[in-house]
């Protein structure tokens, strides 16, 4: 089990740090919802599913159509 | 010291909250793009969760549900996640409003970078 | 815009798989992880995919903000007056056993006394109060 934490935590860093590099706002929000994801999986993980089912629903759902809209009314490049 | 070294390897959730933490406080500082700047702040809001949460794990327990699972074995504790089940709603309500208040100002000034919606309010004044 | 056949045609398809899903995890959040909170989310997302897909004024006509007022104001009416039923009797705010609600057993779906319901009013509220956050944040003015 150690070592999938491991590797999902990893990839976690991986895609905070491809969120932020990214010039691309689409693409670093599409990017974050993979990371609330995974972030759903690790606490699946750590034994908290509602907190993992209210992630999924809340952090990779909501919080993406909220941030594509926004994109939508304003500028898609920094 | 052996026992302490793996004592301290044990505790790897910490240093990835840590390491996210750093992550998100970097992007909030050093972008100047306002939706960056959310993103990072939502970034450090679930290295936190993280970091709560891991408190909370007990090596070999299982969820804490009623009826599901072994009754009686070891379980995780159920208090760190039931708090931050609130702060998970906070988050999203705080990352709304941001986002409303972002469309007002693009509508205002024509821009989401913030370093040129101070120089515009400098020449505004 | 351009029209998309494939998108609309798998959305068209998925939306009631979500909408059930949603409810499941409304009706079923006394038992197992989820609730009304995290159910209400699932099914404003279903409606929000509506509104993505086709047009939001589409959108807008089947849930305008009249009508979300009144499904909000009905939501937390809803969870207020069966807290207040406790009152009534004579206990506490949102008093469960005490007041003579059977509480059945608990792990059978109907069981927990006034959660399943309080868990609906919830739902209604999020789902409504999540939808109409997406419509005012797209909207032109």
């Amino acid at each position: 089990m150690a070592i999938l934490d491991i590797l999902i935590l990893s990839i976690l860093v991986l895609c905070a740090l491809a969120a932020v590099r990214t010039r691309d706002l689409l693409g670093a929000v599409i990017i974050y919802a993979a990371y609330s994801l995974l972030m759903a999986i690790i606490w699946l993980q750590l034994g908290a599913p509602d907190v993992a089912i209210t992630e999924a629903a809340l952090g990779a759902g909501v919080t993406t159509i909220l941030m594509i809209a926004t994109i939508s009314k304003t500028g898609r490049y920094e | 010291m052996a026992e302490a070294l793996v004592a301290l390897g044990q505790n790897y959730f910490f240093y990835y909250a840590l390491i996210l933490f750093m992550v998100g406080f970097y992007t909030t500082l050093s972008h100047s793009n306002l939706l960056k700047k959310i993103i990072g702040i939502n970034i450090m809001e679930t290295s936190i969760f993280l970091f709560f949460v891991a408190l909370g794990y007990v090596e070999g327990g299982q969820a804490p549900i009623l009826g599901r699972g072994a009754e009686g074995g070891p379980f995780m504790n159920p208090l760190p996640s039931a708090l931050i089940l609130t702060g998970i709603v906070v988050a999203v309500s705080i990352t709304a409003f941001a986002l409303a208040l972002m469309v007002k100002l693009y509508s205002f000034y024509g821009t989401l970078d913030a370093d040129e919606i101070v120089m515009l309010r400098g020449e505004k004044e | 815009m351009q029209e998309i056949l494939i998108l609309k045609i798998v959305v068209r398809f998925v939306i009631p798989f979500i909408q059930v899903y949603g409810f499941y995890v409304i009706t079923a959040g006394h038992l197992s992880p989820g609730g009304g909170f995290a159910g209400g989310t699932i099914v404003a997302a279903s409606m929000v995919l509506y509104a993505l897909t086709f047009d939001a004024h589409q959108g807008l006509e089947k849930l305008s903000h009249e009508r979300a007022s009144i499904f909000e104001s009905l939501g937390a009416i809803w969870y207020v007056g069966l807290g207040f039923l406790g009152v009534l009797v004579g206990g506490n705010f949102l008093t469960n056993g005490q007041i003579g609600i059977p509480l059945g057993t608990p792990g059978q779906l109907i069981s927990g006394g006034l959660i399943p319901l309080l868990s609906f009013g919830i739902g209604i509220k999020v789902a409504v109060t999540v939808v109409s956050l997406y419509y005012s944040l797209v909207e032109e003015d």
